[in-house]
């Protein structure tokens, strides 16, 4: 029974959020062409929508450089054009236009050097997050949130603070992050994110099948992953980057006021501005920092 | 604890009085069964012919219907195997969930097989395997690749001019429906009757009044609660019965079934022309008119029908209460009822368990006593029915605080309900003066063993046995003198 005061529908409506890396230095190299992924996404876009009729998915492509919005169901049911077909080829010239977009970006800023190129994972997170809180703030019931992040680059460690706030943000606002790692690196920040919110972490062996994997896995709502037998996370790469460098370190200096990382003595924080007055032994005598 | 009340009648032998013993009752009170009707839609698609359920899995309307009819736990199953074609094991499967939630995978997959989604294969060592039903599969992979599509292309404005814009429509739907419900409650004091059929109506109100001998027909205590059900459950309440009494009327359930469902998968507001149906379903589509599910209008040459939100609604509302329309009711802790509405249908329900006192052109003022509710009682609503109205129906303004209801109210009603229950009458007979201790035992012994002895004082040596064993008792004390 619905009691009229809880603001979310029954358990199992739920509004999807899905960051898809379009990353054209990843998907120049990858196993599976970016067209067949975009099919088995269009699946499970579908697959979710077809579940319960409230469901609600939004994706948002993450780029080199920027990140977008590319399609809403919500908006998609409201304009009135029913013709789901239609929708999504919009939705894919959308992707298009995203990714020439983001490569004249790039090109400008002049940002990416060498293969190694991040995608921009903590302004789609955050993107996704504001559109999840402006769903809890319309005031109508809504349906039950969660993010699925499909990630194929590697981390890009300069985001590292963003990504973390973002993190954070999501488990206090209550919204699981998914991850699912389309590459062939694991990626921490999303290990961590899964292992945070309480989401699940995959990295699928059999990447042409990755429709039953978002099938099986992700397309369950939150109420029933109660009972289900999901996989587990083996292991969470718990290291954190530095503010400085940006660089992935195992240990490092932490700020004793505002917590802040750095890989190297500095005698002032340059995040609080607190003045170290003691001068740290060497590195062997340094705290363990996790 | 025990009460006696006695009333002496002169017996023969012995002082028999004929007792009513009112022994404490505090058995579980009813709770609300408002999804059930829904539920029963899907159990009587499931109760099809094998062959005619293969039939309608032919649409792919009635298989996304029937998917979003399932468990949670269902549908992720469904969707699991989509894509699998070779039987999957029973026991596999098993694994898909935690060995604590075993039960809920069993209901999962008992529903599955029930509508036919998946059929049973044995292979030769007896084993169970589950494979999807071949239609049903093709059908939502179809789904899955172009995201479906429409039972039929809506007609072009050029041809019907200006449409109902949405909240026209929904007003017209609210007002055809509570229309039907006032003609359904109370047929006489209808101005504008819909042109139902006495018969057709005679068969919806077949489960809903009672009349006894003579009198006017009354709401029967299934037909109080269907007034409190939401406005979904009751629309599948009157469909099943349209559909149970099809043939009757010499139409196929089948076909009516897949036109209900297919209906739902409209647009909203878009018109669709007549020549697109069958018989039968022009047939249906002006009765479901009548009910509000669709408006019909007619054009120069064509005739069109334009789904309104009740009809959208439709399959939706199988798998749970998605009705997310504003309540109207405001309970204060002193017991006064705040409706907003202007509605007589309201102001109708309202009666049904408060006392109504005045009623303003957009407001119903009325109070919840302990007569209103006995009355509500009495005609078999339960004090959780009449709870949960007032929670579903709460007004925006008080549905954000919790309680919804104010405490004091809410245990009122339940204390009242108690009250009532709390004592049951037994009819039975009282024995005493028994002329010695022996023959008082045996007595004691024979009821207590039928299981007729309800209380014995063996220092005064009297007993009470139920009314129904008066007679071997009776001769039993015959037999002894």
């Amino acid at each position: 029974m619905t009691s009229a005061h809880s603001k979310l529908y029954s358990d199992d409506v739920s509004l999807v959020v899905v960051i898809v890396d379009t990353n054209p230095f990843f998907w120049a190299g990858a196993a599976l062409p970016f067209a067949d992924f975009f099919g088995h996404l269009i699946h499970f876009v579908n697959s979710l929508l077809l579940l319960n009729h409230l469901n609600q998915v939004v994706v948002i492509a993450a780029g080199v450089s920027s990140c977008a919005y590319v399609f809403d169901s919500g908006n998609a049911a409201a304009s009135g054009s029913p013709d789901v077909a239609a929708t999504f080829a919009k939705a894919s010239r959308k992707v298009e236009e995203f990714v020439k977009q983001d490569a004249r970006d790039t090109a400008g800023n002049g940002t990416v050097a060498g293969g190694g190129a991040a995608s921009l994972f903590s302004g789609a997170l955050s993107l996704a997050l504001c559109y999840i809180q402006r769903v809890f703030r319309s005031g109508t019931r809504h349906p039950q949130p969660r993010i699925l992040c499909l990630q194929g680059s590697p981390d890009g460690p300069e985001q590292y603070v963003a990504v973390m706030n973002s993190i954070f943000s999501a488990q206090r606002s209550m919204v699981p992050i998914d991850s699912c790692i389309v590459g062939t690196q694991d990626s921490a920040f999303l290990q961590q994110a899964s292992y945070i919110t309480g989401g699940v972490y995959l990295k699928p062996q059999e990447l042409s099948g990755l429709f039953q994997y978002l099938a099986a896995v992700f397309a369950s709502d939150l109420h029933s992953r109660a009972f289900l037998r999901l996989p587990k996370t083996l292991g969470v790469d718990f290291r954190a980057s530095c503010f400085c460098h940006k660089k992935t370190i195992d240990m490092g200096y932490v700020c004793s006021v505002c917590l802040s990382i750095f890989c190297k003595y500095h005698k002032k924080c340059s995040t609080c501005g607190s003045e170290f007055s003691r001068v740290m032994p060497d590195l062997n005598s340094m705290p363990d920092q996790k | 604890m025990c009460f006696i009340w006695t009333k002496i009648i002169r017996g023969t032998t012995f002082n028999e009085f004929s007792v009513l013993g009112i022994l404490s009752n505090l058995g579980a009170a009813k709770m609300p069964q408002v999804m059930v009707v829904a539920r029963n839609f899907m159990d009587m698609v499931a109760a099809l012919p094998a062959a005619k359920l293969d039939m309608l899995y032919d649409s792919a309307f009635i298989c996304e219907a029937v998917l979003r009819s399932f468990p949670p736990l269902a549908k992720k199953y469904a969707l699991q195997m989509l894509y699998v074609s070779a039987p999957m094991p029973a026991a596999a499967m098993e694994e898909w969930v935690l060995d604590e939630y075993a039960s809920k995978h069993k209901v999962a997959i008992d529903r599955l097989l029930q509508l036919r989604v998946f059929v049973e294969v044995r292979d030769r060592r007896k084993e169970v395997s589950y494979k999807m039903n071949d239609k049903f599969q093709g059908n939502m992979q179809k789904y899955l690749v172009d995201g479906g599509s429409l039972p039929r292309e809506p007609i072009s404005s050029s041809v019907t001019g200006r449409l109902p814009t949405l909240t026209e429509l929904e007003n017209y739907a609210l007002e055809q429906w509570e229309c039907f419900l006032l003609q359904l409650i109370n047929s006489s004091q209808v101005e504008r009757g819909t042109s139902f059929s006495s018969s057709m109506m005679k068969t919806f109100q077949r489960g809903l009044l009672s009349s006894r001998d003579g009198d006017a027909p009354k709401l029967s205590e299934n037909g109080f609660q269907f007034l409190l059900m939401e406005t979904n459950a009751q629309l599948w309440y009157i469909m099943r019965e349209y559909i149970s009494s099809a043939e009757e009327r010499g139409v196929d359930p089948t076909e009516l079934i897949s036109f209900l469902l297919e209906l739902s998968f409209h647009t909203l507001g878009a018109a669709y022309s007549f020549n697109t149906l069958t018989d039968v379903q022009r047939i249906a589509i002006r009765d479901l008119a009548e009910l509000g599910l669709v408006k019909v209008q007619q054009g120069r040459k064509d005739s069109w029908f334009i789904p309104t939100k009740l009809a959208t609604n439709l399959s939706s509302s199988l798998s749970d209460s998605s009705a997310s329309k504003e309540g109207i009711v405001v309970v204060e802790t002193n017991f006064r009822l705040y409706a907003y509405s202007a509605s007589r249908l309201h102001c109708e329900i309202l009666r049904l368990f408060s006392r109504v006192e005045y009623q303003l052109p957009n407001l119903i003022v009325g109070a919840i006593t302990k007569e209103s509710l006995y009355g509500a009682f009495d005609n078999g609503i339960t004090a959780e029915q009449i709870i949960s109205f007032l929670k579903q129906n709460a007004h925006p303004r008080v549905a954000d605080k919790i309680p919804v209801v104010p405490e004091n109210v809410t245990d009122q009603i339940r204390l009242w309900e108690t009250d009532r229950n709390r004592v049951d009458m037994v009819l039975s007979h009282v024995y005493e003066d028994f002329p010695s201790k022996d023959m008082f035992e045996q007595c004691c012994d024979l009821a207590r063993d039928n299981g007729f002895l309800l209380w014995e004082d063996s220092k005064k040596m009297r007993l009470i046995v139920r009314v129904e064993f008066h007679q071997e008792m009776r001769e039993f004390l015959r037999r002894q003198r």
